[in-house]
């Protein structure tokens, strides 16, 4: 134990500009901490991430006046990198260093004297612990310059031909018979106008030509094992099941269109309800102008349509009816105003004696150039109508023999009136639902959003990226969007997946579970424990020209819970960075201070 | 209640330059119209666009209170010349009263 106190501990306290400094009286900290065992140097800095504040540092470690380092400041998700890069230039152990927050923990939430012991107590506890600290090293994974894309939608072979285009070899798992997704089911795309089976065409053919590229059409992922830079995915086509390793994977699955269920809106009771993918793909396959001037629909002229949106979206608990299951699609699937508006006129522009009503609750047509589309509808003659969510309009047979339905609405827009619209054709402007990948998902611990949607770790610190290292996610499977953002989420994930296997190398940090050879009795407590599968396992080894069945961990795999530790009864086994004799002299220095 | 007529936008060029439809709903015409009537001229606006030919003609008292002092139509954000469409409100009136 004497060795450990020998420890030199430099503690570093920054101001932050006044954000610590005007709460806590940081020089009486300074103080306080200097006296305390173990430290060697206490100072303090305006901004100890600035560059002389971590000069102080190197400095100091370089004349060996301390060995293990301490930075009180803000929280160590914006700095700790920042000071271990530091010790690392100095040429020491990045794994020397102790974090205390005293800004979001301290400063922002106290005042006064309350606010200078609490830095106090922190700084200590931290002091305590880098005491104890070892020197670690980054687990280094071999990683497979291999990648999977789940999905052949447009975000999947996406992010499959920027992956290739970077020399790793990419394969796509659809689980259809033909890549393209849901750009097969769409005519002319928004804003522009392009065809999507132009784009899809040209994409494919660059997919076509990388031999990188390997395509499995009809086969779905069944299970997947392993950890970041080798996993194994269970694969099963029509005919046969096969293996693929790869070093990472990218989820593109996808979503579909929202079905209504019977009777909704009159769809299933009467043939003139259609959802709008029924009318784009009748669009497609529409000649683009008839002798009588109207658009026809099943040989009929179409005098009439009432688009009707928010079908399957924003659906309020108390007023919308759930599914079976209990769901509610509370949020907005966002594309459909402009996908409503976009085949609005180009029903308009074809065929110019059709009327087309448009009744929204609300309406937005977001994006760059899109609410152009709007303006173009208005100008093409679109009637607008508004309802709210409790007065929901209603398709109804005609009672006169004009016309087959009638929308009863209370267009707002009229001041709240009640309004009956004469149509021909009902259309429903149907959101977006994700594919169900729950099965694949709960095999591969991945979150899921009560949405049914998959949720990535953060959308501003960490885009496109799962929880589980190595897993990124793009397109549609994540939220609403339209196929340009969704080749926007691919490229980030294509991107990443890069980074992550171009060195062939993956670091890994060293905070994971470590079994002391010595100690352990192979009991097996810490095996039933672990909650992550193949990280801890027993197995026989010789010791002592004897063979004893101890644990052992697969560090790439551990999760650092430290649940192992908790249950050991010969504490043999324990987590890097975070070890329990390091928590005991933290506990000791706050109950000393 | 009414059944909306779509026709009716057709119906009313004979009487005016029909620009209704580019009208948006904003209500700058009613805010701006120094008559004290509710939602003049916007409702009227509002009931072309929709075909509410009964609506029209049952209210068309309204129409008479106009002053054609052009306030909406200066201001209007999307050039639906709100003055001159209720000047052809009042012909095509006039052409209808008391047909049926």
């Amino acid at each position: 134990m004497m060795k450990e106190n020998d420890k030199k501990v430099g503690v570093y306290i920054c101001y932050c500009g006044g954000n610590i400094s005007d709460h806590v009286d940081v020089e009486a900290v300074r103080n306080r901490v200097e006296k305390m065992p173990g430290v060697a140097v206490a100072k303090t800095n305006m901004f100890m991430c600035s560059d002389p504040g971590q000069e102080l540092i190197i400095d100091d470690l370089k004349s060996g006046k301390i060995d293990r380092v301490v930075v009180a400041s803000c929280a160590p998700s914006l700095h700790e990198t920042t000071f271990r890069g530091a010790i690392e230039r100095a040429g020491a152990n990045p794994f020397i260093y102790e974090h205390a927050n005293i800004r979001e923990q301290v400063s922002w939430v106290h005042h006064g004297d309350p606010a200078t012991d609490k830095a106090t107590v922190l700084i200590s506890a931290a002091a305590a612990k880098a005491r104890k600290l070892k020197p670690l090293e980054p687990i280094r994974v071999d990683a497979k310059k291999h990648a999977v894309v789940i999905g052949g939608g447009i975000a999947g072979i996406k992010s499959a031909l920027e992956i290739a285009r970077n020399g790793i070899e990419v394969a796509i798992i659809e689980k259809t018979g033909s890549l393209g997704g849901n750009l097969n089911n769409l005519g002319r795309l928004a804003p522009s106008g392009e065809n999507a089976s132009d784009i899809l065409q040209e994409i494919l053919g660059k997919v076509k030509a990388a031999p990188s590229i390997t395509i499995h059409t009809g086969c779905e992922v069944t299970d997947v094992q392993g950890y970041v830079g080798n996993f194994t995915l269970d694969v099963k086509g029509r005919t046969d099941s096969f293996k693929i390793d790869t070093g990472a994977i990218v989820m593109a699955t996808g979503s579909v269109s929202y079905q209504p269920f019977e009777g909704e809106f009159g769809f299933g009771t009467y043939p003139q309800v259609i959802t709008l993918p029924t009318l784009i793909e009748a669009l497609k396959q529409s000649k683009y102008q008839t002798e009588t001037g109207w658009f026809e629909f099943g040989g009929k002229p179409v005098r009439n349509i009432a688009m009707i949106h928010c079908v399957g979206s924003r659906q309020i608990p108390g007023i919308h009816e759930p599914r079976e299951n209990g769901q509610l699609n509370e949020y907005c699937s966002r594309t459909c105003c402009s996908a409503v508006l976009n085949a609005a006129n180009q029903i308009k522009e074809r065929f110019a004696k059709t009327r087309v009503v448009d009744m929204y609750r609300d309406i937005r047509t977001y994006g760059r150039g899109q609410e152009a589309l709007y303006d173009r509808a208005s100008a093409n003659k679109v009637v607008f109508m508004r309802y709210e969510a409790d007065a929901m309009p209603t398709v109804e047979k005609s009672s006169t023999p004009d016309f087959p339905l009638t929308v009863k609405i209370k267009d707002g827009l009229t001041f709240n009136e009640e309004m009956d619209v004469p149509a021909d054709l009902v259309v429903l402007a149907t959101g977006i639902e994700p594919s169900d990948v729950s099965g694949l998902a709960s095999a591969m611990k991945l979150p899921v959003g009560t949405d049914r949607f998959l949720l990535e770790v953060h959308p501003k610190l960490r885009p496109v990226e799962f929880p589980v290292a190595g897993v990124f996610l793009a397109g549609t499977c994540q939220a609403p969007m339209d196929a340009g953002e969704a080749c926007n989420a691919a490229g980030a994930a294509a991107a990443k997946t890069c980074a992550l296997l171009s060195k062939g190398v993956i670091e890994l940090d060293p905070f994971v579970a470590e079994v002391n050879p010595d100690k352990c009795q192979g009991h097996g407590n810490c095996v039933d424990a672990c909650i992550k599968e193949g990280a801890l396992k027993l197995v026989d080894v010789q010791r002592g020209g004897k063979t004893v069945t101890q644990a052992q961990v697969t560090a790439a795999m551990c999760l650092g819970c430290g649940a192992c530790a908790a249950v050991c009864p010969e504490k043999a086994i324990d987590l890097n960075g975070w070890a329990l004799e390091q928590y005991e002299d933290m506990v000791d220095a706050i109950v000393a201070a | 209640m009414s059944t909306i007529d779509l026709n009716f936008e057709e119906e009313l060029k004979t009487f005016c330059e029909n620009t209704a439809l580019a009208c948006f709903n904003c209500g700058t015409c009613t805010a701006v119209c120094p008559l004290v009537n509710d939602n003049f001229p916007r409702k009227m606006i509002r009931y072309i666009q929709v075909g509410a030919k009964d609506a029209i003609l049952e209210n068309a008292n309204e129409l008479y209170k106009c002053l054609h002092c052009g306030l909406c139509t200066h201001t209007c954000p999307r050039q639906a010349d709100p003055g001159e469409i209720i000047l052809g409100l009042k012909r095509f009136v006039v052409a209808n009263w008391r047909r049926s």
